[in-house]
C-alpha cells in the first residue's frame, strides 16, 4: 500500500508539473465550464437538476482513472471509466444535448474533474452518495414522480393576427404524485399568450393531464422561431424537487397577405423609326397583377404636341379590373414632326399609378425626302416613256 | 385644208416617202421623231407599200402603222409579171388600208420604174385609185441608172408607158442617172435624190395648201399636169444675195435645178411656178413680167407667191410636149430587150443542142 502511495505521489508530482499545460490547454477551450473541481469518492454533483455525476472509484496505476456513475432524465445510470489524459468523454442527454467530462487528476480518494457543456448549464447541487444498501432501503420507502411533457401546436405556420392553440400534455410516469407543478415557458417576442396556466394541479402516478392556451401572433417579425422547451418544475411528496422539459418546437411566422390591386401598363413596341405623316398603331395593355380587384382605372396618354390620334379609343376609363385580368385598347397615331418623340401612358387608380413609356424617332418620309428628285425624275420618265412609245411607233 | 395621200411603192418609193416624213419633222435631225411632231403643210397621210419586208424595216421616219407589207416571199425579184399578180391577189387589202385614211384631194404615187414591186404595183394602183377617188393622181416616177441592167430598163419602159397611158393625173419624172452627178457615191446620190425629191413635193404641197399673195391651186396643178404628153418634172432654185427674183425664177428652169433633163423652153407645154420668200425680195411686177416672158416661150405658166421668211425659193413644175431623153431611154431599153431576147434564144438553142446529144438515147441501169 505504501509503495502504491509513493508511486501515486510520483505520478501526482509528474502530473502537477504537466497539469498547468493541460489545464492551460483546456482553459484555452471556448466551451462553457460547468464543473472544475475535485470530488471525493462517494460524492456527487447535480447539473441542471437532472444530470448527476457520482464518483464511484478512483484508480492510480500507470495511467490513473476514475470510475463515474452518470445518470440523467429518462436515461438510466451507467458507470464509465475515464482515464486521465484522455480526450473529454461525451455524454448525451435524452434531449440530445451533450456535455464533456475530462479527468484532470486522480488522487488517492478523489478525482479532479472538468465538465463542459451548454452555456446556460450550471451545477445545481453537490451531495454525498448514500450506500447502495441505504438506497435500496430508501427506494423501497420513497416514491418518485416523473413527469413527461409534450407540447403541440395546432399549426406550425402562422401569420400576424392568427391565434394558435397550444396543448401541453403531462403524464406522470413515476411512482409518486407530482406536486407543486410549475409550468415555465419562455415568451416569444411579438406574441401574446392567453389563458396560459403557470401552475398545474398535482398529478398522481400514471395520471395524464392536459393544459391548453392560445398564442396570438401580434406583431412578430416574419421568420422561423425555435421555441425553447416548456419546463415543468415539481416536487415529490417527500419534497424532492424535479424538473422536466418538453422538446423544442419550431414555429414559422409568415408575413400577412395584403390584398391590393397592382396595375401594370405596357405599350406594345412600335417601330423605332417612323416616317412623318405615316399612321402607326399603338396597343396599350393594362393588367392587374395584384391580388385584389381594382377600382376605377383612368388612363391618360401624354402625347407630344406634334403627335395626334388618328383613330381609336383615346384615354379610356375602366370601372374595375379583376386580379390577373387585363384590358387592352389600341389607337392609331400620326406624327408630323421630325426627331425623337416620347409617349407616356399613365394608369391611375385609387391606390396608385403606373406608367409606361415608348420612344421613337420620326423622319421625313422617303417621298418627302426625295420629293425634288422624284419631281425631277417624272418629266425624265415621261420623256423616256414618250421616246419608247415613239420608238415603238416607228419600229416595224 | 387639202387632204393629200402619198403612197411610196417599192424600195425606192418607200425611201422617198421616208424622206418626206423625215423632212416633215423639220431640222431636228435623227432624233426629232422622239420629241417632235411632223409638220406637214396640209393633212397628209402616207403609206409605204412593199413586198420586201426588209425594205419596210429599214425605214426610220415612217410610222409602223403606215408601213404595209404585201406578203410575197421577200419581194418579186424585179419581175413585173409576178408583181402584177401579187397586186391582184392583195388588191382588196391594199385598197382597204388606203380607204381607212379617208378621202383625198390629191394623191401622189412615188415609185421607181425599174424595180419589181413599185413598177408593177404603180400602174395598177393608179388605175384602182382612179376608179375609187376623184382626186388627181400624180405619179412620181424615178428612172434608174442606165447601167443598172436590161431588166430595169425594160421595166422602166413598160412601167412608164402604162403610167402615161393610164392618164390618171400625170407623171413627174425623177432621173437617178441625171441626178447622180450631184453626189460622189451611189449611196450619197440616192440619199440626195430622195431628200431633194421629198423637199420639192413638200414645197408643192405647202404651196397648194397656203393662202398666197398670188394664187395657184390644185386646179392649176391639174391643168399643168394635163398639158403636153402628161409627163413633166420639177425644178428648183434658191436665190443668193446677188440674185434677183427674175434670175431665181429662170434658175428654176435651168437643167441644174431639174429632176429630169429637159429643155423647158423648147419642149415645155405648161408650167407652174411657186415663189416663196420674204416680201422684200418679192417684186411682184418683176415676177409678173418674168412669168409673162416665160409664157411666151413655154406656154401657160401658173404662178403662186407665198410670203415666208428667208430668201426667195422657186419651185417650177412643168409638163412637156416631147421628151427626147425618154426617147433615148426607150431606144436603149428596146436594144436591151432585144439583146436579152437574142441572148435567151441563143442560150436556149445551145441548151437544145446539148440536149440533142441524148435525143435518141434512154438511160440504161
Amino acid at each position: 500500500m505504501n509503495n502504491d502511495r509513493i508511486l501515486a505521489m510520483l505520478v501526482l508530482l509528474l502530473l502537477i508539473s504537466t497539469s498547468p499545460i493541460a489545464i492551460a490547454a483546456e482553459g484555452d477551450d471556448d466551451a462553457n465550464v460547468i464543473l472544475d473541481r475535485e470530488l471525493e469518492v462517494g460524492s456527487g454533483v447535480a447539473i441542471e437538476q437532472s444530470i448527476k455525476i457520482e464518483v464511484v472509484e478512483v484508480k492510480t496505476d500507470i495511467i490513473d482513472c476514475a470510475k463515474l456513475r452518470i445518470s440523467s432524465y429518462q436515461k438510466p445510470a451507467r458507470v464509465i471509466s475515464i482515464f486521465q489524459g484522455d480526450s473529454p468523454t461525451e455524454y448525451e442527454t435524452s434531449s440530445g444535448t451533450s456535455m464533456y467530462i475530462k479527468v484532470l487528476s486522480v488522487y488517492g480518494d478523489s478525482v479532479y474533474l472538468r465538465v463542459t457543456g451548454p452555456e446556460d448549464w450550471r451545477v445545481t447541487n453537490y451531495y454525498t452518495v448514500e450506500s447502495e444498501e441505504e438506497e435500496e432501503t430508501k427506494e423501497e420507502a420513497v416514491t418518485i414522480p416523473k413527469l413527461d411533457i409534450t407540447r403541440t401546436f395546432d399549426t406550425t405556420v402562422s401569420e400576424p393576427g392568427q391565434v394558435i392553440a397550444v396543448t401541453i400534455k403531462i403524464r406522470n410516469t413515476g411512482n409518486g404524485t407530482a406536486t407543486d407543478i410549475v409550468l415555465d415557458e419562455s415568451p416569444i417576442r411579438g406574441t401574446y399568450k392567453e389563458d396560459c396556466p403557470t401552475t398545474i394541479e398535482d398529478i398522481a402516478a400514471g395520471e395524464t393531464k392536459r393544459a391548453s392556451y392560445t398564442l396570438k401572433v401580434v406583431d412578430a417579425e416574419p421568420g422561423t422561431y425555435e421555441l425553447s422547451p416548456s419546463i415543468l418544475n415539481y416536487q415529490s411528496e417527500s419534497g424532492v424537487s424535479f424538473s422536466s422539459e418538453s422538446k423544442t418546437s419550431v414555429l414559422e411566422i409568415t408575413a400577412a397577405e395584403v390584398l391590393l390591386p397592382a396595375i401594370e401598363v405596357s405599350i406594345d413596341p412600335v417601330d423605332s423609326i417612323m416616317a412623318c405623316g405615316d399612321d402607326f398603331p399603338m396597343t396599350v395593355t393594362i393588367r392587374n397583377v395584384g391580388n385584389a380587384t381594382s377600382g376605377i382605372v383612368t388612363i391618360k396618354s401624354n402625347l407630344p404636341p406634334d403627335v395626334q390620334v388618328v383613330s381609336g379609343e383615346d384615354d379610356p376609363v375602366y370601372e374595375s379590373i379583376e386580379p390577373g385580368e387585363s384590358e387592352e385598347y389600341g389607337v392609331t397615331l400620326r406624327t408630323h414632326g421630325e426627331g425623337k418623340h416620347i409617349i407616356d401612358v399613365q394608369a391611375m387608380w385609387a391606390d396608385g399609378e403606373a406608367v409606361d413609356t415608348i420612344e421613337f424617332w420620326a423622319e421625313k418620309s422617303g417621298l418627302e425626302q426625295y420629293y425634288i428628285h422624284i419631281l425631277a425624275a417624272i418629266p425624265i420618265l415621261l420623256l423616256l416613256f414618250w421616246a419608247m412609245k415613239r420608238r415603238k411607233d416607228y419600229s416595224y | 385644208m387639202l387632204n393629200i395621200l402619198i403612197l411610196g411603192l417599192g424600195q425606192c418609193g418607200n425611201r422617198i416617202l421616208d424622206a418626206i416624213n423625215r423632212e416633215a419633222f423639220g431640222s431636228g435631225g435623227t432624233f426629232a421623231k422622239y420629241y417632235s411632231r411632223q409638220k406637214f403643210p396640209a393633212s397628209v397621210k402616207t403609206i409605204a407599200i412593199n413586198t420586201a419586208i426588209n425594205d419596210l424595216k429599214e425605214l426610220s421616219d415612217t410610222l409602223a402603222k403606215d408601213r404595209m407589207h404585201v406578203p410575197h416571199l421577200h419581194g418579186v425579184g424585179a419581175n413585173r409579171i409576178i408583181g402584177k399578180r401579187v397586186f391582184g391577189e392583195n388588191k382588196e387589202m391594199i385598197m382597204g388600208e388606203i380607204d381607212k385614211r379617208g378621202s383625198f384631194d390629191l394623191i401622189f404615187i412615188i415609185t421607181s420604174t425599174a424595180g419589181g414591186s413599185g413598177s408593177s404595183f404603180a400602174p395598177l394602183l393608179a388605175k384602182e385609185l382612179k376608179q375609187t377617188y376623184t382626186a388627181p393622181i400624180i405619179s412620181i416616177a424615178v428612172l434608174p441608172f442606165r447601167e443598172e441592167g436590161s431588166i430595169f430598163l425594160q421595166n422602166t419602159a413598160f412601167c412608164l408607158r402604162e403610167l402615161v397611158e393610164m392618164d390618171a393625173g400625170g407623171v413627174l419624172l425623177v432621173d437617178n442617172q441625171y441626178l447622180k452627178k450631184y453626189a460622189g457615191d451611189i449611196k450619197s446620190a440616192y440619199d440626195s435624190i430622195n431628200t431633194t425629191t421629198a423637199r420639192r413635193i413638200l414645197f408643192l404641197i405647202e404651196a397648194l395648201n397656203s393662202e398666197m399673195l398670188m394664187v395657184t391651186d390644185l386646179g392649176d396643178l391639174k391643168t399643168v399636169m394635163n398639158g403636153g404628153i402628161g409627163v413633166g418634172t420639177m425644178g428648183f432654185y434658191e436665190a443668193s444675195k446677188e440674185s434677183t427674183i427674175k434670175s431665181a425664177i429662170l434658175g428654176s428652169f435651168k437643167p441644174s435645178g431639174l429632176l429630169f433633163p429637159a429643155n423647158v423652153y423648147e419642149d415645155g407645154a405648161r408650167a407652174m411656178l411657186v415663189i416663196k420668200g420674204n416680201k422684200k425680195f418679192l417684186d411682184l411686177d418683176l415676177i409678173t413680167k418674168t412669168v409673162e416672158e416665160l409664157s411666151r416661150e413655154v406656154g401657160q405658166v401658173f404662178k403662186g407667191v407665198l410670203i415666208k421668211k428667208g430668201r426667195p425659193k422657186v419651185l417650177s413644175l412643168f409638163t412637156l410636149n416631147s421628151v427626147p431623153e425618154l426617147e433615148k431611154l426607150y431606144a436603149i431599153a428596146a436594144d436591151a430587150i432585144r439583146f436579152e431576147m437574142d441572148k435567151k434564144e441563143q442560150s436556149k438553142k445551145r441548151l437544145d443542142d446539148a440536149f440533142s446529144h441524148i435525143e435518141d438515147l434512154e438511160p440504161i441501169y
